[in-house]
């Protein structure tokens, strides 16, 4: 037998055990658990206000860690930073390409970064000795778009991209630290655990990955979706994560059991989901379609709880606060709504 | 409610995340770009680009990706007022998709349980349905039924309608403390359930205060003139 047949036969049993071990330890399903829990009854949200300032679509918004700032990024090549109580804008900061895809907020609240089209990932200083916005790093070294980045501290930020890897950089160096390598289609998202020893990302090719940030191995894999997976994020508990999907599905995956517990998805809704937030128990789970609606899922149940906007169908993105008393989401028609 | 886009698209593109940011630039690149001025090679690729049955992702040796080399290529400094048209262009579009539907005039009244399914299930999939269940002599139901004369008026693509309680044929349901309560669908789906509403409001209400509730729930379409849309573009300070 060749030394290749060998290995595939070993990939092959190797494959078969890791089926084996989650089947064993599925006993039962997330549904048949919560049967008996109260439903969590219909959520009506109400705006509570609008942030005016953009002049086109929003693609793109993160909240910073005191819940009150936010940064978001628009088609019209903006990045703004507002305060979300009193609606004022703190800056207003042009981009050098308009088709930004992410941006998020460092939690110190010192730094801002976005990225897109452009394949790199630009570092904005919003405490200056000035008083004004500048680009203090501009990370370039993937060859596809930057589709997704988010800050670990000041000087260090992980980012997801098009050219099929994610990668942790130096901000002070502008060199990549690790590069994470082995999903075979583009990278859309990712998140960080809450203790940041790991991140998952998500990926045109239907699987979701576990990765170990310090050594850049990729720790788990997760299959299920039929379609591309646009958005992840984690579970507050950091146990698990959910996915949102071309194939018109979000699922639950858990890290301990290695398998997806659960599935929101519904007759009606045949359009992909491009965004998810969790509430801050995780009970909810938030879901921007691609049809610009956006509904609200009771996470243990795996039931429909409400929907966000009614008639005129907006939401471009979405963000829940940290400390879960805000959702914010960006419109096609320039504008941010907070609600709860 | 899901599927309207795909519905009145010819190929169903994707709108929001880094796909949409894709797609938009993809549209943008096709209107701006003066054809007859390229060079064959790029007058190909955006060929390619808008044909709409050429698959949009590359497989290329099982890798799925979702922009092709040349298209890397393609993106350079931007042409700042063709983008700016074409920000305008979108917004515009998308306004408009959404205030297409039939249009109503005043407060319909429904008189059976059965006139009430009809309303919520048969009416378009894009028509928002609101629906005031009131009981005379109750507070607060005469106020509210006025106010949805004004409301129906400004919002002419939305259907009001009332009905008494009695009439729904479930009376023992509404009973006099959840009274009135506004009910609004669309698409046969309960999107906004408020029973006694008139809580929200003080005791001296008007179509204003309804209008600015609903509103808060994301229920109610802008009014004609759309925000934003007729604006100078001014830069944002």
């Amino acid at each position: 037998m060749s030394e290749l047949e060998q290995l595939r036969q070993e990939a092959e049993q190797l494959r078969n055990q890791i089926r084996d071990a989650r089947k064993a330890c599925n006993d039962s399903s997330l549904s048949q658990i919560t049967a008996g829990l109260d439903s969590v009854g219909r959520i009506q949200m109400r705006t509570r206000r609008t942030l005016r300032g953009h002049l086109a679509k929003i693609y793109a918004m993160q909240w910073a860690t005191d819940s009150r700032l936010l940064v978001s990024a628009s088609q019209d090549g903006k990045l703004i930073i507002w305060d979300s109580y009193s609606t004022n804008k703190i800056h207003a900061i042009p981009l050098r390409s308009s088709w930004v895809m992410t941006c998020a907020y460092a939690p110190s609240g010192s730094y801002a970064a976005c990225g897109g089209l452009d394949n790199i990932c630009s570092i904005y200083s919003l405490k200056t000795r000035e008083g004004n916005v500048r680009v203090t790093r501009e990370l370039s070294g993937h060859t596809g778009y930057l589709s997704c980045c988010r800050f670990l501290d000041d000087s260090q930020i992980v980012t997801s991209s098009g050219d099929t890897t994610c990668a942790l950089w130096d901000i002070e160096t502008g060199q990549q630290t690790t590069t994470f390598t082995g999903h075979t289609g583009d990278v859309m998202s990712l998140s960080l655990s809450p203790d940041s020893r790991t991140f998952v990302s998500g990926a045109c090719d239907a699987s979701s990955k576990l990765w170990d940030i310090r050594d850049g191995m990729c720790r788990q894999s997760f299959t299920g979706h039929v379609s591309d997976i646009n958005a992840v994020i984690f579970f507050p508990n950091g146990n698990a994560f959910t996915t949102g999907s071309d194939d018109a599905t979000c699922r639950l995956f858990d890290l301990r059991a290695d398998q997806e517990l659960m599935m929101y998805s519904h007759d009606n809704i045949n359009c992909g989901i491009t965004s998810v937030a969790f509430s801050k128990s995780g009970r909810l789970l938030l879901a921007g379609y691609d049809d610009f609606n956006c509904n609200v899922w009771d996470t243990l149940k795996g039931e429909r709880a409400g929907v966000l906007a009614g008639h005129d169908n907006r939401v471009s993105c979405l963000g829940i606060s940290s400390d879960g008393m805000a959702l914010a989401t960006g419109s096609w028609d320039s504008f941010l709504r907070i609600w709860n | 409610m899901s599927d309207r886009i795909a519905d009145e698209e010819p190929v169903a593109v994707t709108h929001t995340g880094p796909k949409g940011v894709i797609n938009d630039w993809r549209k943008f690149k096709l209107e701006s770009m003066d054809q007859e001025a390229l060079p064959p090679n790029k007058r190909e690729l955006l060929r390619q680009m808008s044909s709409p049955h050429k698959p949009r992702d590359s497989c290329v040796g099982g890798i799925n990706r979702k922009m092709s080399a040349q298209e890397y290529e393609l993106i350079k400094e931007d042409d700042e007022k063709s983008l700016r048209k074409y920000r305008k262009q979108c917004m515009q579009e998308m306004h408009e998709r959404l205030s297409f539907g039939p249009k109503f005039e005043g407060v319909y009244d429904l008189d059976s349980g059965e006139a009430f399914l009809e309303v919520i299930e048969k009416e378009h999939r894009l028509t928002v349905v609101v629906v005031h269940i009131f009981k005379d002599g109750v507070q607060g139901c005469e106020v509210l039924n006025s106010c949805m004369d004004c409301l129906a008026t400004e919002y002419p693509s939305v259907k009001f309608c009332r009905i008494s309680a009695a009439a729904t044929g479930a009376g023992e349901r509404f009973s006099d403390d959840v009274l009135p309560a506004l009910l609004v669908y669309k698409a046969g789906e309960l999107l906004g359930n408020f029973l006694a509403v008139t809580q929200h409001f003080s005791e001296e209400f008007f179509a204003t205060d309804v209008e600015a509730f609903l509103n808060e729930y994301g229920l109610l379409p802008e009014k004609e003139c759309g925000p934003g849309a007729d604006e100078d573009e001014a830069d944002v300070e």
